[in-house]
Parts: C-alpha cells; sequence; structure tokens
C-alpha cells in the first residue's frame, strides 16, 4: 500500500518524533510513504480565517501534488486533514472556486481534478491494514496498559464533515487501543478541546482547559494519554508543567502520539519511537510493559 | 474473531470501507437519529433525572419514571412530571417547535432543544451552562443580552438608501444569511469552552457573535460600525472546537460561516485585532511551513524568554531549533507559498 504522505508543520518541527515514529510503524505495516516535498502548511486555523482564496490555494495545491503521483493522502494531523477535507469539499460545492484555485495552480503546471481520498493514519489503519491483521502484527501485546484516548477535536467535529450527533461517540481511538491489547479508560475530556489554537497569543486558555482533561484522566486511571494530533500533544505533553504549576498538583501524566503506541505493541523500542523526545518521561511505560 | 466486549462496545467489522473509520461510533453507540428515535416503545418507563436548584444555588438531583408515549419528546416528558409529580419544577418553552429557542436545556451532557429532542431511556437533565440558574431549568439570559447590546448588532448606512430594489445578490449575503436562522437558545453559549472559563478572556461567545454576524455580515453596514463592534468581540480567542456547531438546532455552521468571516473582517477593518493569523501567514509566506519559534517571537518578541527554564527544557529535547529558526528562513516549500500567498505582508 502506498501513499502520499503529509505530515504538517508540527510533525517536523516540535513533535518530530511523531514524523519518526510514523516512518517506522509505516515501515512495519507495509505502508509505503512518498514524502511530498513542495507541500506547504494548510494554514492552520489562522489562513482559513484571514485568507479564504490563499487557504483552499494552498490545500487543493497539496491535494494535487499526490494526484499527480496518482496516490491517496495519508496525514498524521487532526487540524491539517480538516483543512484539507473542508477545502476539497469546498472545491465540490463551488465550481467558481474550483476555478480560481486550478487557474493559480496552473502557473507551476498543477491542477486538481478532485480524485484525492484523503485519510488520517488512523482511518488507515482501519480501511487499509484492517483490525485483524493489525492483531496479527501484534508482537508485545500492551497489557496493563490504561490509556485515556484525547481525539481532540478537528477529527470527530464538525458534524458537517463527520456525521455525528454527538461527537463523544466515536470510539475509533479507545477501539483500535484494544486491538494492541490495552485497557482505554472512560474520562470527561475524551472529545474535548486542547486550546492550542489559542496559544501562540495566549497560553492561558490552553493551560485551563487541557489541565482539567489531564486531571480527569488521571482520576480515571490511565497511564498514559494517546492523541492522534500533534497539535493537541503540544499542549497536552508540553505544556504539562504549566498547567501543574496553574493547578498547583503534579500530574506527571504521559502522552503518546498514535503511531507511538501502535509502534510499542509492533515491538518496536521506545527509543526507535523517540519517546525520549517527549516533555514529560516516558519510561513508566516502558517500565510497565517491560521493555 | 468473536465480538468482544468491552466499555466502548464489541468490535466490528475487521477492516472498514474507505470513510467509515471517521464514523467509527456512530451505527455502535446509536449515534443516528433514526436509532435515538428507535429506542424506546410506547408505555416503557423513562427515567429522568432533574437536576433542581432553589435560588441560594444549593442543587439536588430528583429522579422520576415518566411513561413513554408515541414521539415523546423532552418537553412531553418535562410536561409530564410538572403535571403528574413536581408540580413546582420550573421550565420555560413557549413554541414547542424549535422556534422560540426558549426551551434550551442539557440532556446527558449535551446541550438540546427539550421541543425538538427524542427522549432517551436514561436521561440526566440539567439547566445550560454559563449563564446563572433562576431555578430548576430556567436560566437568567441577561448576560447574554447585554452582551449582544454592547455589540451594536444593527446597520448603520454610510451612504444614502438607493431605494427599492436595492442590488444585493445571494453571494455577499450568504454568511449573513446563516446567522440569520439564529433562534437564540444559548445552545451554543452553553457548549462553549472558553465561554465556560469565565472572564479569563474577552472573548463574546458563538451566540453574541451570531446576532453580531446577521448585521455585521451584511454588506450594506458600515465598515467603520463593524469595526467598532468587533473590536469588543475578543474573537481571535476562539479556539475552533467546534462545539457551537455541533449543538446548535439551527444547523448553522457557526464557526466557518459566522466566526471565521467576521475574523476576515477584523483583519481587514480593525488589523490589530489579527496579529496572530497575520504572523502565521507572513511565516507561511516566506517558509512554506510553520516554524513555532518564529511564531512564538514574532507574536511575544523577546518576552517569550521569560521563562527560561521551560526554553532550556524546550531546547533539550529538541523541541525548538533556535538556528533553524534565525538561520534557515526558507523550506523546499518556500516557492510555492510564495506563489500562492503573495510577498510577506510585513517585515
Amino acid at each position: 500500500m502506498k501513499f502520499a504522505y503529509y505530515p504538517g508543520c508540527s510533525a517536523r518541527s516540535t513533535c518530530a518524533e511523531l514524523n519518526e515514529a510514523t516512518h517506522q510503524v509505516a515501515a512495519r505495516l507495509g505502508l509505503e510513504l512518498v514524502q511530498l516535498e513542495t507541500a506547504t502548511c494548510t494554514g492552520a486555523r489562522e489562513l482559513r480565517a484571514i485568507d479564504p482564496i490563499g487557504f483552499h490555494t494552498l490545500n487543493i495545491r497539496i491535494l494535487a501534488l499526490a494526484e499527480r503521483e496518482g496516490l491517496p493522502l495519508m496525514t498524521i494531523c487532526n487540524t491539517c486533514t480538516l483543512n484539507l477535507l473542508d477545502a476539497e469539499a469546498a472545491f465540490v460545492d463551488e465550481p467558481h472556486l474550483a476555478d480560481e484555485v486550478n487557474a493559480r495552480l496552473a502557473e507551476e503546471g498543477l491542477r486538481y481534478g478532485g480524485r484525492t481520498r484523503i485519510s488520517h493514519f488512523l482511518w488507515v489503519l482501519y480501511e487499509e491494514i484492517g483490525m485483524e491483521r493489525l492483531r496479527q502484527l501484534v508482537v508485545r501485546p500492551l497489557t496493563g496498559l490504561t490509556v485515556a484516548a484525547f481525539y481532540g477535536c478537528h477529527i470527530t467535529r464538525p458534524p458537517l464533515r463527520y456525521g455525528f450527533v454527538d461527537s463523544r461517540n466515536n470510539v475509533a481511538l479507545e477501539r483500535l487501543a484494544e486491538v494492541l491489547g490495552c485497557r482505554p479508560i472512560d474520562y470527561s475530556g475524551r472529545t474535548e478541546c486542547c486550546g492550542f489554537h489559542t496559544a501562540a497569543h495566549d497560553e492561558r486558555i490552553a493551560i485551563k482547559l487541557t489541565g482539567q482533561h489531564i486531571k480527569s484522566a488521571k482520576a480515571n486511571g490511565a497511564a498514559t494519554m494517546l492523541t492522534p494530533c500533534p497539535l493537541c500533544h503540544t499542549v497536552l505533553d508540553g505544556f504539562q508543567r504549566e498547567i501543574e504549576r496553574d493547578m498547583g498538583e503534579r500530574l506527571d501524566m504521559p502522552v503518546l502520539h498514535l503511531p507511538q503506541l501502535v509502534g510499542l505493541a509492533l515491538g518496536l523500542a521506545p527509543a526507535v519511537l523517540r519517546l525520549d523526545r517527549h516533555m514529560v518521561a516516558t519510561q513508566a511505560i516502558a517500565r510497565l510493559l517491560g521493555t | 474473531m468473536s465480538a468482544q466486549e468491552s466499555t466502548f462496545g464489541p468490535l466490528g467489522p475487521e477492516r472498514l470501507a474507505a470513510g467509515e473509520a471517521r464514523r467509527l461510533g456512530q451505527r455502535e453507540r446509536q449515534d443516528t437519529l433514526a436509532q435515538r428515535n428507535a429506542g424506546l416503545a410506547v408505555g416503557d418507563a423513562v427515567r429522568v433525572r432533574i437536576r433542581r436548584f432553589d435560588r441560594e444555588g444549593a442543587d439536588e438531583i430528583q429522579t422520576f419514571e415518566v411513561p413513554c408515549r408515541k414521539w415523546m419528546r423532552v418537553l412531553d416528558a418535562l410536561n409530564w412530571i410538572a403535571d403528574n409529580a413536581a408540580h413546582d419544577l420550573a421550565y420555560r418553552w413557549f413554541c414547542g417547535s424549535k422556534m422560540c429557542g426558549t426551551c434550551a436545556v442539557r440532556m446527558n451532557g449535551r446541550e438540546v432543544l427539550a421541543c425538538w429532542e427524542a427522549v432517551e431511556p436514561d436521561m440526566t437533565i440539567e439547566p445550560l451552562r454559563n449563564l446563572p440558574v433562576i431555578r430548576d431549568l430556567v436560566v437568567d439570559r441577561a448576560p447574554f443580552d447585554e452582551k449582544v447590546a454592547a455589540l451594536e448588532p444593527w446597520i448603520e448606512r454610510p451612504v444614502t438608501y438607493p431605494g427599492f430594489p436595492e442590488p444585493l445578490s445571494h453571494k455577499e449575503m450568504k454568511n449573513a444569511s446563516k446567522a440569520l436562522d439564529c433562534i437564540g437558545c444559548m445552545c451554543c453559549y452553553s457548549a462553549c469552552p472558553v465561554i465556560g472559563l469565565g472572564d479569563l478572556t474577552d472573548f463574546a461567545g458563538p451566540a453574541p457573535l451570531v446576532q453580531l454576524g446577521q448585521t455585521a455580515l451584511d454588506p450594506r453596514n458600515d465598515p467603520a460600525k463593524v469595526a467598532r463592534s468587533l473590536a469588543r468581540t475578543g474573537i481571535f480567542n476562539c479556539v475552533s472546537c467546534y462545539k457551537c456547531e455541533e449543538v446548535c438546532p439551527a444547523s448553522i455552521p457557526i464557526v466557518s460561516r459566522v466566526i471565521e468571516p467576521l475574523k476576515a473582517r477584523a483583519h481587514a477593518l480593525v488589523p490589530a485585532m489579527a496579529r496572530h493569523p497575520r504572523a502565521l501567514r507572513t511565516i507561511v509566506a516566506g517558509r512554506g511551513r510553520v516554524d513555532p519559534g518564529a511564531l512564538i517571537l514574532r507574536l511575544q518578541g523577546f518576552w517569550a524568554l521569560r521563562n527560561l527554564s521551560r526554553v532550556l527544557r524546550l531546547l533539550l529535547r529538541g523541541k525548538i531549533n533556535p538556528l533553524k529558526t534565525l538561520l534557515q528562513r526558507t523550506t523546499p516549500a518556500s516557492g510555492a507559498a510564495r506563489r500562492v500567498l503573495g510577498r510577506e505582508e510585513e517585515p
């Protein structure tokens, strides 16, 4: 199985460990990833608000690059995924916009025909690998590891894109964790917001919101949190010391990227998955698993 | 593989078809309207727990059993309780048909209109969040009304009325038209996590912004007047979580068709408000990608170094790379970004 691979900006900088882990795990799963070297940022949340045409062009350009390779596109970031899905929907719904974007892309000899399938790594596991095959590939069942899945927003909302009446009903991460041998726990923060998108200008929202989520995960017995989004990871893991200071209590909650959890079950060493690159120590997980 | 029971339900098919994984749980957890409505039969007992408040703010949960009838709504259950079990139960409703916006409550942790939501076998009903409770399920809407009034949600014309018919296209009104679907039920205001943080920020919240969008997104409005209103919204403190869109009974795409277009207006009319998005755009236009260090430096300046121990921890884990931030100002994506976004807006 071959995919055009779009890691996004975060996995190339702050969360470089996610990029490394994804490559390692993809190799184990037999996924061939073709990097789109000239792919730009999808515009985060900011560009889509202030420059809709620029936003749509950047995103459709990424889809056009994948289409030129004749490959579906695999993402590993929630916000990138939703940006691409939204731009794709606008491209289909608004012919004028599609023409305008394609006129801009023509300057570099690109054209989008509307054929690129967008799939987050989480969905690739279900739709390309399948749970039965994944179970066969597990060499180190993560027995005893209690996991608090943290979806983040943009992989389960808005309803217009994902169709949930109540986004808390998403169970994709917990089902997957079970296949890997973990015990997923229920807690109040599962599909709540980490506050990342305002954190660059004001961290207080992220610190206050995410503090509640980590605390709830801990109170319900999680040994680790798990997220499919590097932006959520940045707050959950990268801001945790500031969150602890704000709450006045220690949390010490490790936070794994989705491919890292899969990689551990596939027998990859924590160092190979770059668990050492996290801000909150992950040794407790390694000890629990006897690695 | 045999079906395996767990907290999150039995495991489904082994390999899902394209597009199914993104809604995994919808079928399994009765997330569709049809499944929810089919959950109860006439005569079944509906267990209703109501969080009741008195004037002093003390609350207790009272439990009632209500006989289910055909097409029963949350409002029907409340009416049954008021008629048969708790005559003093306080709740609001008027039209019963999704128009007046007065009957919103939280059912099992989700904001719903009592008049438009089917009963569930086991329901906990609470008043909306983020507004003071007057009694039981009745909240005080005054803080919202005051906020909206302060935003001056009306049209001021910069030019004389040109007469009828006024040239106005669907395209020009497409976002304002969505905002005009608002019934003022406050579901979104209750669901908003930033509003839930109280006065931590100056964010006006989704419901007041939708009210403002009805006129601020109307092309006839005076830009100076719109700028004055937008300057009071704290709109860039919206975290884009889409909780407001999820609960909106009028199906208004609040983030994408109201808040983002208002942000675009703020960017054009009150540029000082849009420092964050403009900084991000500038970085992407130059580097092709976001360098988080560069973004923080642009927004916070050297004030970002105030927490030195944190900076050192980030350096130690390789989370930031000052050399790359300061010296490596282009990537293989730079050329394309510059072509698409044009040159940087500011130095």
